[in-house]
């Protein structure tokens, strides 16, 4: 364990990533402080899912390191779900599952992972349902709620778990328009709040008002990274400007 | 109908034998069933081939003959110990019901092997991802949500197989298990009243069908909940 590597919460240095013969990831390096807010936008197949499950090894990297909060990340890791449950995700297509209700849906995973007592794990998911405000939803099963609904509740269960960081892939891009702003506001709230966010966005607003640093990836690689100011005000690369202007247009 | 005077404990008796058969054997058939649909899911290609082989044959194969396979290959096999020990032992069989009882679960679990594979796969993949990203292990996955996920899919095709293994106690009255259809037969060679013995055995069995179909039904609203909700 580095100083380096403790300094950043997360740190990817040369990371390639195969599918089969494909590359799907390109010597990535990525280096992001606590409280960092990063925006990640890129062309559809440009590896920005591949990359963000790699932080949590819902896919393995085939080479150079990746370490989370100072842990690398390899096949001798002892306990890779003492990792997984500092970094939380929320995924496009909710996720949640079916078969519990709202308030068991954030309260599983508090209880077999964190051994959290069963009124204690309660408590905690009525408080984040308070937070994304749907504590009236509390009882219903997953399949009665709106889009919208659903992914504040993800939201809410990754939160239950205190999560040190919180990985977000396109978590607006199942949704109807109407819904989109409801849960941007939960994800401006949390990132005001200070938690350390990666976003998968293709939300232009969110990225300019709340990232730090905003990602451009093409191709398995970053092509780009920099402050919203510069991204949007002064973009390097051709292939960000193309895509900028394809997305801004739209 | 005077004809059953006298027979009426003897069929309760071989009513009770088919209740008992139809809890072990559900819970052997699930087991078996569970098994092989795991080793038929798992990347251990010689799990997957022996699961394979159990389903063709035990699939391809007549019932009955597998009951009588069952009690007189163990019965065999038993006997040839035995007089490893002492020459004097004539015959040594596993007791019918247990025979009989364990061929129906395989005969059923291969179906079943069948209807859980298909199940499984039918659980949302997001559903796993979400679970492993929250840090569940792999077995608090499997028993908290996989399983939880996957009944709800192999209920309807599962009622089946409970029905099969109802009907399939029937068969094991052959190696002479003393269920209902067993006793109208030896009330047949006293009495001469066939028609009216058997029609006994089918209200019998049709009284046990139709409790478990009902449960099933039972089962499928408890599940439906889930799905069936107002927006
Ligand atoms: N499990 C997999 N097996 C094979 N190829 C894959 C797999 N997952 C992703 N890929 C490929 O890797 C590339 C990057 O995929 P990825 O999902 O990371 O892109 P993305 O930038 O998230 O795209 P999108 O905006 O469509 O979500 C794509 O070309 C995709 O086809
Ligand atoms: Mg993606």
């Amino acid at each position: 364990m580095s100083e380096q590597s403790k300094k950043y919460l997360i740190q990817m240095k040369n990371v390639d990533k195969y599918f089969g013969e494909f590359q799907a990831l390109k010597n990535i390096n990525l280096e992001v402080e606590r409280k960092e807010r990063i925006v990640i936008c890129g062309p559809s197949g440009s590896g920005k899912s591949t990359l963000i499950r790699c932080l949590n090894r819902l896919e393995k990297h085939n080479k150079g390191q990746v370490f989370i909060d100072g842990n690398e990340l390899t096949d001798q890791i002892k306990d890779i779900n003492a990792v997984r449950r500092e970094v939380g995700m929320v995924f496009q297509s909710f996720n949640l599952f079916p078969h519990m209700t709202v308030v068991k849906n954030l309260m599983v995973a508090q209880q077999l992972v964190r051994k959290i007592s069963k009124a204690d794990a309660k408590q905690r998911a009525m408080h984040f349902l308070e937070r994304v405000k749907i504590p009236e939803q509390a009882n219903k099963y997953p399949i009665q709620l709106s889009g919208g609904q659903q992914q504040r509740v993800a939201i809410a269960r990754a939160l239950c778990m205190k999560p040190k960081i919180m990985l977000f892939d396109e978590p607006t891009s199942a949704l109807d328009p109407e819904m989109i702003n409801e849960v941007l506001e939960v994800m401006v709230d949390l990132a005001t709040d200070g938690m350390t966010m990666i976003c998968v966005t293709h939300e232009m607003g969110f990225a300019r008002s709340v990232a730090d640093r905003i990602i451009f990836m093409d191709l398995g690689e970053i092509v780009e990274e920099s402050k919203p100011s510069e991204f949007f005000g002064n973009p390097k690369n051709e292939r960000t400007k193309n895509f900028l202007e394809q997305i801004l247009t739209h | 109908m005077a004809a059953l005077n006298g027979w009426w404990d003897d069929y309760f008796w071989g009513a009770l034998v088919i209740f008992q058969v139809f809890f072990c054997s559900l819970g052997f058939m699930i087991i078996f069933g569970l098994l092989g649909a795991i080793a038929k899911l798992s990347a251990n290609k010689l799990a997957h081939k022996v699961a394979n082989a159990y389903t063709v044959a035990f699939r391809g194969t007549p019932e009955i003959l597998v009951i009588l396979l069952m009690y007189f290959g163990s019965a065999i096999f038993l006997t040839a110990v035995a007089q490893l020990f002492n020459p004097e032992v004539k015959f040594v069989d596993i007791p019918p019901f247990w025979a009989g009882t364990i061929a129906i679960s395989l005969i059923v679990g291969s179906y079943a092997t069948e209807t859980f594979r298909g199940a499984f796969l039918g659980v949302n993949p997001g559903s796993i991802e979400a679970a492993k990203a929250l840090g569940m292990s792999d077995i608090q996955t499997f028993v908290y949500i996989r399983i939880p996920e996957m009944w709800r899919i192999a209920l309807p095709p599962f009622g089946n197989h409970m029905l099969s293994l109802i009907k399939d106690t029937a068969l094991i009255s052959i190696i002479g298990l003393n269920e209902t259809m067993f006793v109208a037969k030896q009330a047949i060679t006293v009495t001469g009243k066939p028609f009216t013995m058997y029609i006994v055995v089918g209200a019998i069995y049709l009284g046990f069908s139709t409790v478990v179909t009902l449960s099933v039904m039972g089962l499928e609203k408890f599940g439906e909940r889930t799905t069936a909700g107002v927006k």
